[in-house]
């Protein structure tokens, strides 16, 4: 069985990780460099606190391998595990807040709605006016995305896996049972091609005549200059969609959730800068001091039901593995890469079915 | 004996000798070399290093500076305090 891989971001390359375990030759192909995508471009929190419950043991799943990855494949992922705050700064979110805590009590996961007050005792610069309620989970809290790239690149080809950068698949012809992907005026035969292309996913469907219609969000981040650790958790407001926490560089890095766009731009903007400096300095003051080094803007896909879409097609050996949406794509892609992979090489697996792109 | 250590990025505190190591690893594109080394990252963001790290990049790969290119320039120009672009107007 051969298997092509579109798309090396953390989605790509855990599916390509997984299989390559199982002894199956795989190739992936990724248009630029590594990190060229949102795996490369997001600020890394992970947390079981997923807003959809369906994702939960997915999320759970992903932070216990982020512990066993980093041995198996010899990389450090440089994981700060202190923890992930989820702030309301409204009546109506702060019920979702509350709701949010009750849904991972029954998964068994310790977490608590707290107050701004107890907030401020976690982070002792914060503005308790800046917020109405909180919520608090001990696990989870900030990866570093690039050595979570590099290492299953890592794994990858321990495995044999290749992967080709500066690959842009131009063209995916069916072949009686089996797919042409034409590279770089090259020819690759494979069993299965996966579409793990991000943002890009829709255009890679659209190869093989399916119309995906993944939302496009693009989505602006920044980082500070460095200082000594000073924000401990991830947190997130879910009301203003700011977020911010500090990297294990030193850098403060955050942004906002980015909004459904037409097509693909990357672009940096004053407004953006503008609106986090104005959010990020209400919710911490104490940071209007530090000075913005760098601002730069991703891209990701949602499915049209906000859930991933991953799994077989209706053009059998085309597989879906994108729309993993809004702040999630680093907490779930490791097990939904995983589960992707026995799904390959099984050909069923119920622990996805949710995700099925047929259900649409 | 001192070891030799020419530092190639003054903010990373990186030396000639780490972004060599950092290409024979792979990481053997400016982008890549970039991430991996934390080369023009830090607070000059590449004013002071990215010339350096682009002749070493192109002594190690035989690649000509044009077909290295530069890493990708991101706003702003120089540092700005959050202080001062929280008093921006938007809509």
């Amino acid at each position: 069985m051969k298997v092509g891989v579109v798309g090396a971001g953390v989605m790509g390359l855990s599916t390509a990780y997984f299989l390559s375990k199982s002894g199956i030759d795989v190739t992936v192909f990724e248009q630029k460099y590594l990190l060229y995508g949102a795996s490369g471009r997001n600020s890394g929190g992970v947390s079981p606190m997923v807003d959809r419950e369906e994702l939960i043991p997915f999320a759970l799943e992903s932070l216990r391998l982020y512990d066993t990855l980093p041995s198996e494949v010899n990389f450090n992922f440089l994981f700060r595990k202190n923890g992930y705050i989820k702030l309301a700064s409204d009546e109506g979110d702060a019920e979702k807040i509350r709701e949010g805590v009750s849904v991972l009590r029954r998964f068994g996961i310790s977490s608590k709605v707290i107050s701004p007050e107890e907030v401020k005792e976690i982070i002792p610069d914060f503005n308790p006016d800046s917020a109405v309620l909180a919520s608090y989970c001990r696990e989870g809290g900030v990866i570093f995305p690039w050595p979570v790239v590099w290492g299953l690149a890592r794994g990858c080809r321990e495995n044999g896996v290749e992967i080709r950068t500066e690959a842009r698949v131009e063209k995916i012809e069916r072949n009686g049972s089996r797919f042409t992907v034409h590279v770089n005026g090259e020819k690759y035969e494979f069993d299965f091609v996966v579409n793990s292309a991000g943002a890009w996913s829709n255009e890679v469907s659209r190869m093989v005549g399916i119309e995906q219609n993944n939302m496009i969000i693009k989505e602006e981040v920044c980082v500070t200059e460095s200082i000594k650790p000073y924000i401990n958790p991830y947190i997130y407001d879910i009301t203003s969609g700011l977020y911010v926490t500090q990297t294990a560089r030193g850098e403060i890095i955050g942004g906002i959730t980015g909004k459904s766009v037409d097509r693909i731009d990357t672009s940096s903007t004053v407004e953006f800068a503008v609106r986090y400096a104005k959010g990020v300095t209400r919710m911490i003051p104490k940071l209007k001091g530090l000075a913005m080094l760098r601002q730069w803007a991703g891209v990701y896909d949602e499915g049209r039901d906000g859930l991933p879409v991953v799994g077989f097609t209706e053009i059998d050996g085309f597989v879906q593995a994108n729309g993993l949406g809004k702040h999630r794509g680093m907490m779930i892609a490791p097990a939904l890469g995983k589960e992707l992979a026995k799904l390959i090489e099984r050909g069923e697996n119920s622990a996805i079915k949710k995700f099925d792109p047929q259900r649409f | 004996m001192v070891k030799e250590r020419k530092i190639v990025c003054r903010c990373e505190d990186l030396t000639e000798e780490e972004i060599v190591h950092a290409i024979e690893e792979g990481y053997s594109d400016l982008e890549s070399l970039k991430r991996y080394t934390g080369a023009t990252t830090g607070a000059c963001q590449g004013k002071g290093c990215l010339m350096h790290v682009v002749r070493i990049l192109s002594q190690k790969t035989g690649k000509s500076p044009d077909e290295i290119g530069i890493t990708t320039q991101r706003p702003p120009v120089n540092p700005v305090p959050l202080y001062i672009l929280s008093e921006g107007d938007v809509e």
